[in-house]
């Protein structure tokens, strides 16, 4: 795509990356086409363009007479599709803003004119200030409550998932400068997208440093020549990969099924990939799935068909095991008839499915969703289906637990086979999440290129001192509302098994607690756990100052006492590449684009503003612009011997060609399945534990995961099954899945995907809700039709919705996506943007267990009457005065101050 | 020739990305002579159409890509009064926004509901097949480009010839002559499961027999017990369902104006 290449109606053509996800991948490539100083269109890069197909060394798949192969193009979701609308958002932030009512010289806790009104974070509205007030307010306060209260007084909230960037991270940019000021507090990540593999099947497998199975090289060959049935255990491959990879899976799963696998799907929901692919739907109750596996366990044990053989050689602990699921344990068989009631399953199901597994070559895929994930207790699923698929001879052909998403996995492992002849690693500036105490530069998980680059090594080179203290994301809520508080594992994102028998506590020695918050990552209250306590958290007057930099004003925002202006990656330079939408590795200049909107600067250039009133700015940038930076992101990229840099400067992209020696790596686990002895797992045996030895080790009376995994109903974290006693108020079982619209809490405002019926729901007073889905079993029962204006509720609080009433859930179940914006009508209590996190259970996992829940839990749904409407109207005049646009949704114009 | 576009439905996974391109070519952008700003909502010259079909837990969705036929005998163009609306040489059906006085006499003539009002313009609205696109070297409509499984193609009718055979079009008897052709659009189906209520096991293999005037279908329950009868013309059909040491169970006059699900069907031991 040359330079000189332009678009119709368009003076200028360029490249970027549409990926979401925050860290490390930029996504699918897409070219943008600029005229006047606007984007005109925004399409997939065709890899022609300036390259032929030769050159590329096109990957294949053959498998029963098919082949696979990629197409020559990237295949973005409807999110990068759409994502014009994103810019150009009414929501954008366009100059820095000031909460009203927060006047910074008040006393800490001072109410009232010329205080700090901490209380009324979520209600009071903002005015517009200068750059230089903003910055100079920042530094201020940085500088205040740092000598105040020490440096750990000050938390940094800056973890994925936002435009995949390098130059000028979405994520972390402040804590260079945090940590130039002498340190800060670290808001750790818990392990939200596979909380239950990483607390659970670890211990069954290893599998670091994720805990999903791996390796994960060759897996969709090995699948595509050798299985027969694919389970797609609460795996939706046409939701969760779209915004963060592309529709690579959308291929696949056609491909797969063309060549003649078939496609069960076992999921509450028909979601969008049953929708298409499945050839058998398994409707089943949100968080019951270990008791569905312990049934298919019971089945085989009974029938004896399970890999025998491969057991006694595979094997730990698992006579412990088969004593649980027999009932000499505790007395209750895990039989179908069990498992029926929990799982609402029928039994004769039940046994078809346990007999179709254990005939059947049999490979289970995810989309990092599913059992293993965010309900209570979700460690034990997870561990169950590690135990199922060794029972049938895991890592022998055809045998994997695979995922539909991430192509370039963790640690090289490529599960289709595009890998380049380099695989190419564009630096990210700055670290979001540097664990405690990590000074080093392996410690910081820093990549592995930096010896052989003296410039980059440089540039990269951490700041001086590494936090000292640390708070989990799902506990920053308990951290500041009642410590000190302590909890297991976790102080870095990523990190092996042995890890979780460490206990911490909050505040650390020696530090402070928390007194100021600079956020990056503003989506607590529509991603994260218990968020309506985390809005209370967050008025706490404890907390004196907030400041959130982002590109809208949106969630978290809301809560903030100063919000800075953020580009768009549109709006900014930067070097990009796709390593994992598993078509072809690329690598590609981000050049300009358009100014930015507003007053809106880079994530960098955000915090060099700051910098410069602290005087640090030369020590933060190491006297390097944009471009110096841009061009030693090519340098360090890897592919800086195959193409130059001026060639790559005015075609603007390069496509690696694929490495052969990708068919050569052995498939998952079948060096572990054909020599456990020469090939152990990282499990404290080597073997697949069946009781975990190290759970035995250091929890052995852990009633919540102990060591052999078991069906919890319930226990001193979580009370959220159908048999509590609560379901007398809150009978159903809440899901929420990833949202197909939106990446998580990103995108909620564009137009055109609103306008999808899925999306949202335009109620009767014109006011676009997040859908709740019912069955119509369910929705008759509660006098509730479609479109109806519905209340979903526990005692965490109130969230408003529109009424998807639909055949595409089961009974039982009420379910509303993550990730829609929040608009409080009582902050902490009641909402109408659809923030169901708000009502998410506030304990972590379990005991041990430092994850978050928040799926699976119990709440009602009711109609809203057009009383209780006007009720509200008339109590809380200020919440439905907001301006609010009737395609956009909440808007920036609603909470300026007129 | 003439340009066709065909549409496999069967590999369309409803991502609406066609939908949304579309949007991104048209809306804010000024295409005259083709075409006028797309308004920012509520117009849709490529929509989705979603299809839901039967109950918990036998649903299949199919999903529609519902655009402007570019219909060989476009219904639109003798309606319009103005002479706006030209079928070109190359088979695509362009409304003129200079010449469009805003009469909605189209809108009423097309048997598809594929042409938009804009208010703001007085002017009819509707797919260009992105004519200001391919006549500047685009190989293809924007929703084409965007389509992640090729669902949706588009070129020079001898070129799709196999994929236009064995394919449909939307509303024949309007006699439009359309020149988007559909693919794998599924009909109706009537399915169930059969097991034993006193085992508590499926019964695999069963009989299953579907009949009506003028069709009959047997086929065998599955590893699930499951039984589909897929790709029905509306009508009345009979089933008959028989295992080998089960009473037989006879439905009658079964309805496929809509998918049937015959839901969990026990079988009494004889």
């Amino acid at each position: 795509m040359a330079k000189s290449r332009v678009g119709i109606g368009a003076d200028k053509q360029v490249i970027r990356g549409s990926g979401l996800m925050g860290p490390r991948d930029s996504g699918p490539p897409m070219v943008v086409d600029v005229g006047e100083g606007k984007i005109k269109r925004i399409r997939p890069l065709a890899y022609e363009t300036e390259y032929d197909k030769k050159d590329f060394n096109v990957w294949k798949i053959e498998a029963r007479g098919k082949t696979l192969t990629p197409p020559l193009h990237a295949i973005p979701g409807p999110l990068a599709q759409s994502y014009k609308k994103r810019v150009y958002s009414k929501n954008r932030v366009r100059y820095p803003l000031k909460r009203v009512d927060w006047d910074p010289s008040g006393a800490p806790g001072s109410t009232g004119p010329g205080g700090r009104n901490t209380q009324n974070r979520g209600t009071s509205k903002y005015v517009r200030i200068s750059w230089d007030e903003a910055a100079e307010l920042v530094a201020a306060e940085l500088r205040r409550v740092g000598g105040t209260y020490g440096p750990e007084a000050v938390f940094s909230q800056a973890d994925m998932h936002g435009e995949s960037k390098h130059l000028s991270p979405s994520h972390g940019c402040m804590n260079p400068l945090l940590s130039l000021l002498g340190g800060y507090t670290v808001q750790m990540r818990n392990f939200d997208s596979w909380e239950g593999q990483t607390w659970g099947a670890k211990h069954v497998w290893g599998c670091e440093p994720v805990g999903e199975m791996a390796p994960t090289s060759n897996l969709y060959p090995d699948i595509a020549q050798h299985a027969e049935l694919l389970l797609f255990w609460g795996c939706d491959p046409e939701t969760t990969p779209y915004p963060i990879q592309g529709m690579m899976s959308s291929r696949l799963c056609y491909w797969l099924s063309e060549i003649g696998l078939k496609s069960v799907y076992v999921c509450p929901d028909l979601n969008y990939g049953a929708a298409v692919h499945a050839d058998k739907w398994i409707p089943i109750l949100p968080n019951t799935d270990a008791a569905l596996h312990l049934a298919i366990a019971y089945m085989w044990l009974t029938e004896g068909t399970y890999d025998k053989d491969y057991i006694a050689t595979h094997a730990y602990g698992f006579e412990k095991f088969e004593d649980y699921v027999m009932g000499k344990e505790d007395g209750v068989p895990k039989t179908p008839e069990w498992a029926s009631e929990k799982c609402g399953v029928p039994e004769w199901t039940i046994k078809a499915l346990a007999r179709d597994w254990a005939n059947k070559i049999t490979s289970l895929i995810h989309g990092n969703a599913g059992p293993g994930i965010r309900g209570p207790y979700s460690s034990e699923p997870a561990r169950l289906e590690a135990m199922l698929l060794g029972m049938q001879g895991l890592g022998k052909p055809g045998r994997h637990q695979a995922k539909m998403l991430e192509w370039w996995s963790w640690v090289g492992w490529f599960p289709l086979p595009f890998k380049g002849i380099v695989s190419p690693s564009v630096f990210m500036l700055t670290e979001q999440v540097r664990p405690v105490g990590a000074h080093t530069v392996e410690e910081g998980m820093r990549p592995s290129y930096m010896g052989t680059h003296p410039e980059v090594v440089e540039l990269l080179k951490p700041a001086p001192y590494a936090p000292l203290q640390l708070i989990p994301r799902c506990l920053v809520h308990e951290a500041i509302l009642d410590p000190p508080i302590s909890w297991w594992g976790l102080r870095a994102f990523l990190e092996p098994a042995h890890e979780q028998f460490t206990q911490y506590t909050y505040p650390a020695p020696g530090c402070s607690e928390i007194h100021m918050i600079w956020t990056d990552s503003p989506c607590s209250i529509t991603c994260w756990n218990d968020s309506n306590t985390y809005i209370r958290a967050l008025q706490s007057p404890k907390i004196e100052c907030i400041v959130a930099q982002h590109q809208w004003l949106e969630n978290d925002c809301l809560l903030a006492d100063l919000v800075l202006p953020v580009t768009t990656r549109f709006e900014m330079l930067d070097m990009g590449m796709d390593t994992g939408s598993g078509l072809l590795m690329s690598v590609f200049v981000e050049d300009e684009c358009i100014d930015p909107v507003g007053e809106s600067l880079s994530d960098f250039d955000v915090v060099v503003k700051v910098a410069e009133k602290l005087g640090l700015a030369e020590a933060y940038t190491k006297g390097k612009t944009h471009e110096e930076k841009q061009k030693l992101a090519f340098d360090g990229s890897g592919v800086e011997d195959l193409i130059t840099w001026e060639e790559i400067k005015d075609k603007q992209y390069y496509v690696i060609p694929v490495d052969d020696g990708n068919y050569e790596q052995p498939p998952g686990l079948s060096r572990f399945a054909e020599d456990p002895a020469s090939s152990p797992l990282s499990t404290p045996t080597g073997l697949l534990e069946f009781s975990s030895s190290a759970l035995e080790e250091h929890f052995p009376d852990d009633s919540e995961r102990p060591p052999v995994a078991h069906w919890i109903e319930k226990g001193e974290s979580h009370d959220e099954r159908l048999s509590s006693e609560r379901t007398k108020d809150y009978p159903l079982l809440c899901m929420s899945n990833h949202p197909r619209w939106r990446m998580h809490a990103q995108g909620d405002d564009v137009t055109w995907t609103r306008e999808i019926p899925t999306m949202k729901i335009t109620g009767p007073d014109g006011y676009q809700y997040e859908p709740v889905w019912l069955n119509p079993a369910e929705a008759e029962a509660r006098g509730i039709q479609q479109g109806d204006i519905v209340k979903i509720f526990n005692e965490r609080g109130t969230v408003l919705g529109g009424a998807f009433v639909t055949e595409r859930l089961r009974s039982g179940v009420a379910y509303m996506d993550h990730g829609a914006r929040w608009d409080p009508i009582i902050p902490g209590v009641l909402d109408r943007g659809g923030a169901i996190n708000t009502l998410t259970p506030h304990n972590v996992m379990s005991k041990h267990c430092t994850g978050m829940v928040v799926s699976g839990f119990l709440v009602e749904v009711a109609k809203v009457t057009d009383e209780e409407m006007a009720g509200w109207r008339r109590d809380y005049p200020e919440a439905f005065q907001r301006d609010y646009d009737l395609a956009t949704g909440v808007s920036l114009s609603g909470w300026l101050e007129q | 020739m003439a340009k066709t576009f065909v549409i496999d439905v069967g590999k369309c996974c409803g991502c609406y990305n066609c939908q949304l391109a579309c949007k991104d070519e048209h809306v804010d952008n000024d295409w005259t002579p083709y075409a006028k700003p797309q308004p920012d909502t509520g117009q849709f010259w490529m929509k989705i159409q979603e299809n839901v079909c039967g109950t918990v837990p036998k649903v299949r969705m199919h999903y529609i890509p519902l655009l402007c036929q570019h219909c060989e005998n476009a219904p639109c163009i003798p309606a319009c009064k103005d002479g706006a609306i030209v079928r070109r040489d190359d088979g695509l059906v362009l409304i003129d926004p200079e010449k469009c006085t805003g009469c909605k006499d189209c809108m009423t003539a097309c048997p598809y509901g594929v042409i938009y009002f804009n208010d703001e313009l007085n002017l009819a609205q509707k797919c260009t097949g992105c004519a200001h696109l391919l006549d500047n070297g685009y190989k293809m409509p924007r929703c084409v480009e965007a389509c992640p499984t090729d669902a949706i193609m588009f070129g020079e009718e001898e070129e799709l010839a196999d994929q236009i055979a064995g394919a449909t079009v939307l509303q024949p008897e309007a006699g439009a002559k359309p020149r988007v052709y559909y693919r794998n659009v599924p009909g109706r189906f009537i399915s169930g499961t059969v097991y034993d209520p006193v085992e508590k096991e499926v019964i695999i293999g069963a009989v299953c027999l579907l009949t009506s005037a003028n069709h009959a279908v047997e086929t065998f329950t599955d590893t699930y017990g499951d039984f589909w009868f897929k790709d029905l013309p509306a009508g009345k059909y009979d089933v008959t369902i028989k295992a080998e040491g089960f009473e037989g169970k006879y439905f009658s006059a079964l309805d496929t104006a809509k998918d049937v699900n015959l839901g969990d069907i026990p079988l009494t031991k004889e």
